[in-house]
């Protein structure tokens, strides 16, 4: 089968570098590991929802705001910190 | 500029998210509020500490699905949470549980209304197809500082509705209008309160451009975190102008995910797709799928209130209203609601109530509360009319009054000035103070005769007599001058043809 996916990418999301070798190795196991799901995918099954683990509203929470652990507990718990907020390395990623 | 080049077009799609009018977080029982100390409003389940579990905020599934009803959009039997997993510290449990594949709103659609030609006439309308919208969990908040950063988990947990639209939105203009009408849904359901000074509501933009005609969609970039509806507005000008520039050149656009600088206006690149992130989604274990019961959507859709559009077409429509007066009243919920109160004490004149509303009510308010925009029409902070010191009926009967010719106009606005000082009725006001116009038709004829009589003004009855109906005009100010302005405008006329007939 054609692969799904590009070896450079994933080794370069993965934080991995890898030689040719192992590039075709990974190459051909994740390929099998695919050929699996595809199995599976291909499968004729009806698309329904596991009943075994649906709950009604009775199971959700109320509106009820609860204690906190204040400031003090949460830093204390954290490698670092400063001014009440959790200290760590610089990051700039604007994630969210 | 909102279309640089004609023989180009602009594609924009947007993911609003919105941050829901709960008291406690949505998997969690901490609460959350805007301005707290930082990590003063987290507990062991928004840490992810171990040993903890996750339970869904019943508030913030029925207020998500309130939503749904509100925009028409279908809810389905089920709704399920999944993990997105990566790495960031805004983030304790290094994911985020959010909803993909089985989403708590599906489909619905928002209408929008253009800017008209000027202010008093209506806008184009269009309705913008919403693709669905799933309720997670909001991040915590990073701020820079040297060469680290701190963290702050009070908004880590906070429920958040992401609204994603359609790509079906064709300028600058379509999405501030979009976003100034979903506001209004939002706040007037009691939904969400959509303070963006307070990072209530958050923009994420799609922005692709095409030659008209082409059916193909442009590859689009990503911008991302936009806090206002001018940095959306901005966001699209910016965008469209700069894909435009690239593609002329003989250049590609890169597939990108980019963000705004609003104090420089301008965008810049966070990251191409080579970068993009694989969040390994997966259903979240801790949290069961929850089956919504039709009882649930029954009872909610009778809190969905009717559609602002709806009531200006009503306003227009039936009660006769000028567009402008209707497109002000219905932006505000409550304040429509006072107004109605005040049609139904006095059903004949819907324009006069809504002009008084509209603008001298509208002005003293905001005089009162020391908000002098908040009625600029562009504010979405509704007024509060809890503090009025006028009643709905007290002022129907102020305009019934002046429908009656009890009172002028003019002294109309007297009145209500001192009702608004006051909060007395009308009736109370105009007796106190004598404002009452002489209707005692044996006296005012008595003035009328006298009038006539005094050879200053036979030059006009003259003339009125020849014909010349303005003539009559000339001796209404006499009159009116011998009982200091309290005559009866309309009976001094009767009167008048009646003894120059």
């Amino acid at each position: 089968m054609a692969e799904g996916f590009d070896i450079d990418h994933l080794a370069k999301l993965a934080r991995l570098s890898l030689t040719a070798e192992e590039k075709a190795l990974y190459s051909s196991q994740l390929n099998q590991i695919l050929g699996h799901f595809q199995a599976l995918a291909d499968a004729d099954l009806p698309a329904t929802i596991d009943d075994a683990r649906v709950v009604n509203e009775a199971a959700l929470r109320s509106d009820e705001p609860g204690p906190v652990l204040g400031a003090e507990a949460v830093t204390r718990i954290a490698p670092a910190s400063r001014d009440g907020q959790i200290s760590v390395p610089r990051v700039v990623d604007d994630e969210s | 500029m909102s279309t640089p080049l004609s023989d180009w077009e602009v594609v924009i799609g947007l993911e609003v998210h919105v941050q829901l009018h709960t008291r406690a977080k949505v998997f969690a029982s901490s609460p959350w509020g805007f301005g707290k100390e930082p990590n003063e409003q987290v507990d062991p389940v928004v840490l992810g500490l171990p040993g903890t579990l996750p339970v869904v905020n019943r508030e913030a599934v029925e207020k998500s699905i309130l939503f749904g009803l509100v925009v028409g959009a279908s809810v389905p039997e089920h709704c399920s949470w999944d993990r997105k997993n990566y790495f960031y510290p805004d983030n304790p449990k290094n994911y985020q549980l959010t909803q993909k594949d089985f989403p708590v709103v599906v489909g619905g659609q928002v209408e929008i209304e253009l800017p008209g030609a000027s202010r008093n006439v209506m806008g184009e309308h269009k309705f913008i197809r919403i693709h669905h919208a799933h309720l997670e969990e909001d991040v915590g908040k990073l701020s820079h500082a040297g060469s680290g950063s701190l963290v702050d988990y009070n908004r880590a947990g906070v429920p958040l509705l992401e609204i994603v639209t359609e790509p079906d939105l064709r300028s600058s203009a379509e999405a501030e209008a979009f976003l100034r009408s979903l506001v209004a849904m939002l706040t007037q359901a009691g939904v969400a309160d959509c303070d963006m000074e307070k990072g209530q509501l958050r923009c994420d933009c799609n922005v692709s451009v095409r030659r008209r005609g082409v059916e193909k969609l442009g590859t689009r970039t990503e911008t991302k975190n936009l806090n206002s509806i001018s940095s959306v507005r901005d966001t699209v000008i910016y965008e469209t102008a700069r894909q435009i520039r690239e593609l002329e050149a003989g250049r590609s656009i890169t597939q990108e995910t980019r963000g705004w600088n609003a104090e420089l206006a301008r965008g810049y690149v966070l990251r191409d797709k080579e970068d993009a992130h694989d969040y390994r989604y997966f259903p979240d274990p801790d949290i069961p799928t929850l089956k919504i019961s039709r009882e649930t959507v029954t009872r909610l859709s009778k809190l969905v209130p009717e559609n602002l559009y709806d009531r200006q077409r009503r306003y227009v429509e039936k009660l006769g209203l000028p567009y402008t007066a209707a497109a002000l009243l219905v932006n505000d919920r409550a304040l429509a609601e006072w107004f109605e109160l005040a049609v139904a004490a006095h059903p004949t004149n819907p324009s006069g109530i809504a002009n008084l509303v509209a603008n001298d009510l509208l002005r003293d308010l905001a005089a009162s509360s020391g908000s002098a925009g908040a009625f600029d029409e562009s504010a979405s902070t509704p007024v509060s009319l809890a503090s009025c010191p006028i009643k709905p009926a007290q002022l129907a009967g102020l305009v019934k009054l002046t429908d009656d010719g009890v009172i002028s106009k003019q002294q109309a606005k007297e009145v209500f000035a001192e009702m608004f000082k006051s909060g007395q009725d009308a009736a109370a006001i105009v007796d106190a103070k004598g404002l009452r116009q002489n209707s005692d038709t044996g006296e005012l004829e008595k003035i009328v005769q006298e009038v006539i009589a005094d050879p200053a003004v036979a030059k006009s009855i003259a003339e009125y007599r020849a014909g010349n109906e303005k003539a009559i005009n000339a001796l209404k100010g006499p009159i009116m001058k011998r009982t200091q302005g309290k005559a009866n405008p309309v009976l001094i006329d009767q009167l008048l043809r009646k003894f120059l007939g």
